[in-house]
């Protein structure tokens, strides 16, 4: 797609000047925003950045140590074993919830008659307040009183420790955080496909292409701007995983569940070492941005 | 050693309130701070929950305006990090948990120092001296009263009585019993779980450390980590053990909301549980007629139960201690107590456990006087200690709830677990 | 060709089949919470589960009458929509500025307010709200939210405008128009369902997060995901009452996404356009 936003119909001189006020427009259409978000944002970042080279006793006393949090970081065990369950939930997740929410959107989109409240209920697992949806998932997959395992022994089938088991615990949050998120993933899809032009559909139905070699050939690549969008959106907050976490097991058994927010959120909250907690948030906020920066990139090649 | 201590330290409490109080006794006004407001941070429990029945009765009594913020707990301790932070005199009052952070919050100098205000500004009915001894020392440090006990509360042991007389069992008098009642009610009905207690790691260490007092066990000596200690060690095998062979599946995730549920729900035989959750256990009343109280059975060194109690205390960045002074010691007077008492929040005095009122409410039920008896036991002789005696009391926990844990799991041995404790133990008291 | 038919009414019957299945795995643990609201506290977690019982209102009585429930909600509507709007006003230019220069840095800067832990903005956003007074506003909620609400506005929208092919504006750049005019004009009214999926997300989250407004707000603006958490405590875990919160709760998104629909499945005018 070429973008040709030069005129040729106008003297040299004459371009230019629309030039600069496009310019000047572009940036006064995004500088709200822009310093909004500075605005909001900047003594945040900074003052946790200097709180980060701080070390906080019992008594309050803080003293400078430079890196010192960071070297700490480096050779703490708990933060590699978080880095890794958080790395795990979300990639299981990640997967699960574009896959079933790419399924899910093309479902609602040939369900052009669906109700209006029906297809809002279907997408209503996220409009659940987190709190709700960890007590709720809590006392479903309780071993001895839930719902879950009452249904797996009338089936015959063996009943599970679900959340409390060291193994399965990560997969099972990433099940409950599925369940909740993948109907997202499908509005933001749907969004997508509605937007596409119905004559992409009409020339593939004309020369007698299958359903499925329509979505292969054409859908599929014209959705993956929309679905990097809603992997860049969902990377954001997977990355952070903590809600469910906090509610259901607070990052055990063991630690078999303390992903780097929860961890960090202990560490200062909890523990009051708010210059390590500092670091250890601030260096989340660095994986996230390279993520993101990451499959920005991606976006920009699909979409571009 | 620490009865005679104790006993010395009530005896001058005693004489100094009598003192002061017989002497400002008539200087006394309840009105003396009308018109200002006062802002209570408060702990949406059962305890302010109760309270707060009353609030207008305050308002009334004293014209002092109260602002009332309620939060769950994790969120109100949440809050008040982050306005004490800040440094900030938005919150006059708030609740607060001695045993848990007490040490910490101390040490951060959060609190208002209390002493002066309770030999000084306090009604002539207040009745200091009456408050549990124990709990305001668990209260103190550095020789400054930080907080007012607003009640007293601790593990207890709740058990089917039906069961026990269908398997044959007695009445648990030691924790052996207690294991061994476990093993036969697992051989005689498979379907209940004969125990259960907390094993989710944050909050297992209340009641833990139970079990490590009546064992004879002591999380610190000498300065050092004791865990590795045989007495320590017997108490982490015990604990993890009764939990691990005849607790429910899952019972590391389990804290108060699931154990109370299980033994409401009829699936459990032993419930070792908080006292406040009597009413949550009681609900729907089918546990009614067929559940007995007691403290736990005794170890090796008797019974040392754990007694903790939430406080209300004075915030140091407050603008106006002294009207907030008023608030509290309103809400910690006996003729406050004793209405909280009937709504069920066991009263950190002698004297309003045995008001009629309050005896009244208890003859209702055969389980409410086995739960007042189990509370007297834990008022006279109850710890304040529920993880180390340090500063850093919360992130103790979670090292000996780690250790409890893997040993539930089957990843460590006792002897692994409790050294790999130690290890992290000893770098945390080191800190300074 | 003679195929087609077939293939249409199997497709079709699949779809809904596959519909079903998606409708049962989401619903039911739904189906259990608004039935759990209608059940005592001490059923929601009785064993076995039961699915037949007698309801009782008493949850919803209770939740009415024992909270300011009515003002919670309040606050939360004016925060929701205060940020949600906020959102949507400084998202959506800026998405069309970053579509159309094909430059990204203002959309991830935007983004980098979520990168970070909420509890990162706790302590800096009390003390900076302080010193100017707004602790406990609306003020201070509705910016904090606008943080959120804002980067979900700017990439919801973004490949919607990306999907605008460039030669529909070139008529309107040939007429002289400023830029303004032809978002204004041209781009919005094509970017209709992109904007509905926009309202309904920045709504769900500014409703759902429950973190700022537990330093910012105080009890005259407290919002009412903050009175969800009342009813798990020790000595009262109430579990019916908890679910009916959450019933009550999850209307209001529903609401919304239900009258928002129209937008959603309007399609696009672009055929009309190109042809």
């Amino acid at each position: 797609m070429a973008s040709s936003l030069e005129r040729t119909d106008m003297p040299d001189a004459a371009a230019t000047l629309t030039e600069d006020r496009q310019t000047v427009e572009l940036t006064a259409l995004s500088a709200p925003a822009v310093a909004f978000t500075v605005g909001m944002i900047a003594f945040p970042v900074v003052y946790t950045i200097w709180l980060s080279f701080q070390s906080f006793s019992s008594t309050g006393q803080q003293s400078f140590v430079g890196l010192g949090n960071y070297a700490k970081l480096v050779s703490d065990n708990e933060f590699w074993h978080g880095l890794w369950v958080t790395v795990a939930l979300y990639v299981l997740s990640l997967v699960l919830q574009l896959f079933f929410g790419v399924w899910l959107a093309l479902v609602l989109f040939r369900a052009k008659r669906l109700p209006g409240i029906v297809r809002s209920l279907l997408i209503s697992p996220f409009m659940m307040p987190p709190v709700v949806a960890g007590m709720m998932w809590l006392v479903i997959l309780d071993p001895s009183l839930g719902a879950a395992n009452y249904i797996l022994t009338s089936l015959h089938l063996p009943p599970s420790d679900w959340l409390a088991s060291p193994t399965w615990v990560i997969p099972t949050v990433a099940l409950i955080d599925t369940w909740q998120w993948t109907p997202y993933v499908a509005l933001i899809v749907l969004g997508g496909l509605q937007s596409l032009p119905p004559s992409v559909y009409e020339a593939a139905q004309i020369d007698g292409a299958s359903s499925f070699k329509t979505f292969q050939r054409i859908t599929l690549p014209l959705l993956l701007p929309t679905v990097v969008t809603a992997t860049i959106l969902r990377s954001v907050d997977l990355l952070r995983f903590f809600d469910i976490i906090y509610i259901t097991t607070q990052g055990g058994p063991g630690n078999a569940s303390n992903t780097l927010n929860i961890y960090g959120f202990r560490v200062g909250f909890e523990f009051f070492n708010i210059g390590y907690a500092s670091a250890l948030m601030l260096t989340l906020t660095a994986i996230v941005l390279g993520v993101v920066l990451a499959f920005n990139r991606l976006r920009g090649a699909v979409a571009w | 050693m620490r009865g005679k201590a104790l006993a010395a330290q009530l005896m001058l409490s005693v004489i100094v309130a009598g003192t002061a109080g017989s002497a400002r006794a008539a200087d006394f006004n309840w009105k003396k701070f009308q018109g200002k407001t006062v802002t209570f941070l408060a702990n949406n429990n059962p305890i302010s929950a109760a309270l707060l029945t009353h609030k207008a009765d305050f308002e009334k009594l004293t014209g002092i305006t109260l602002k009332v913020d309620g939060y769950q707990e994790q969120q109100m301790r949440q809050r008040l990090v982050t306005v004490m932070n800040a440094h900030s005199d938005e919150v006059d009052v708030f609740m607060t948990l001695p045993s848990r952070e007490g040490a910490q919050f101390a040490a951060a100098g959060w609190y208002a120092d209390l002493t002066p205000l309770t030999r000084n500004e306090v009604a002539p009915d207040y009745d200091y001296a009456g408050l549990s001894q124990a709990l305001l020392k668990a209260a103190t440090y550095d020789g400054k009263l930080t907080s007012m006990p607003m009640n007293i509360e601790g593990p207890v042991l709740y058990y089917r009585t039906d069961i026990f007389k269908k398997c044959g069992v007695d009445a648990p008098k030691t924790i052996a019993d207690v294991e061994a009642a476990a093993k036969k009610i697992k051989a005689c009905d498979s379907s209940i779980t004969p125990f259960v207690s907390r094993g989710l790691k944050p909050a297992l260490p209340y009641t833990f450390s139970n079990f490590l007092h009546n064992m004879g066990g002591n999380y610190m000596v000498n300065g050092k980590s004791a865990l590795c200690s045989p007495k320590d060690k017997a108490a982490l095998e015990t604990y993890s053990g009764l939990l691990r062979d005849y607790g429910p599946p899952g019972v590391v995730n389990y804290s108060f909301p699931q154990i109370s549920a299980l033994y409401r729900a009829g699936r459990a035989a032993m419930d070792f549980e908080a006292s406040n959750e009597l009413r949550t256990v009681m609900e729907g009343g089918d546990r009614l007629k067929d559940t007995a109280l007691i403290p736990l059975p005794a170890g090796d060194a008797g019974q040392v139960p754990t007694a903790i109690g939430w406080g209300i205390a004075v915030s140091a960045n407050s603008k106006q201690p002294d009207a907030a002074w008023y608030f509290v010691q309103w809400a910690t007077s006996p003729a406050v107590q004793k209405l909280l008492a009937v709504e069920g929040i066991a009263p950190p005095r002698s004297s309003v456990a045995s008001d009629p009122a309050y005896r009244k409410w208890i003859e209702e039920q055969p389980v409410r006087k086995q739960w007042q008896a189990a509370l007297d036991v834990l008022a006279a002789k109850g710890s304040s200690e529920v993880g180390y005696p340090i500063v850093a009391n919360p992130e103790s926990r979670e090292f000996i709830g780690q250790a409890v844990q893997a040993l539930i799991l089957k990843q460590k041995s006792v002897d692994q677990a409790c050294a790999d404790a130690d290890k992290q133990l000893d770098a945390l008291i080191a800190k300074k | 060709m003679t195929d087609m038919p077939l293939d249409d009414a199997w497709i079709r019957r699949l779809n809904t089949l596959q519909l079903a299945v998606a409708g049962i795995i989401l619903m039911a643990p739904v189906v259990w919470m608004v039935l759990s609201s209608f059940k005592p506290s001490f059923a929601v977690t009785a064993y076995p589960p039961t699915l037949i019982f007698s309801p009782t209102a008493e949850n919803y009585s209770q939740l009415i009458q024992t909270t300011p429930f009515f003002s919670y909600a309040v606050n939360s509507l004016i925060v929701t929509v205060g940020s949600a709007g906020l959102g949507l006003l400084f998202g959506i230019p800026a998405a069309f500025a970053v579509s159309w220069t094909r430059i990204s840095w203002p959309a991830v800067l935007t983004l980098a307010a979520r990168m970070a832990p909420g509890t990162l903005f706790l302590l800096p956003w009390y003390v900076m709200f302080r010193q100017v007074g707004l602790i406990g506003s609306y003020t201070a909620l509705i910016l904090s939210h606008a943080v959120i609400t804002l980067p979900i506005v700017i990439w919801v929208l973004l490949p919607s405008f990306d999907n605008i092919p460039r030669s529909v504006f070139e008529a309107a750049q040939v007429d002289g128009c400023s830029l303004t005019r032809i978002l204004w004009r041209i781009a919005l009214p094509l970017v209709g369902s992109g904007i509905a999926v926009a309202a309904i997300l920045a709504f769900v989250f500014s409703w759902n997060y429950f973190l700022f407004a537990l330093v910012l707000s105080n009890g005259d603006t407290k919002t009412l995901i903050a009175a969800a958490f009342n009813f798990v405590g020790e000595g009262s875990t109430e579990w019916g009452t908890l679910m009916a919160a959450a019933t009550l709760i999850a209307l209001p998104p529903l609401v919304l996404a239900t009258l928002v629909q129209r937008w959603l499945v309007a399609g696009l005018t672009l055929g009309a356009v190109k042809g």
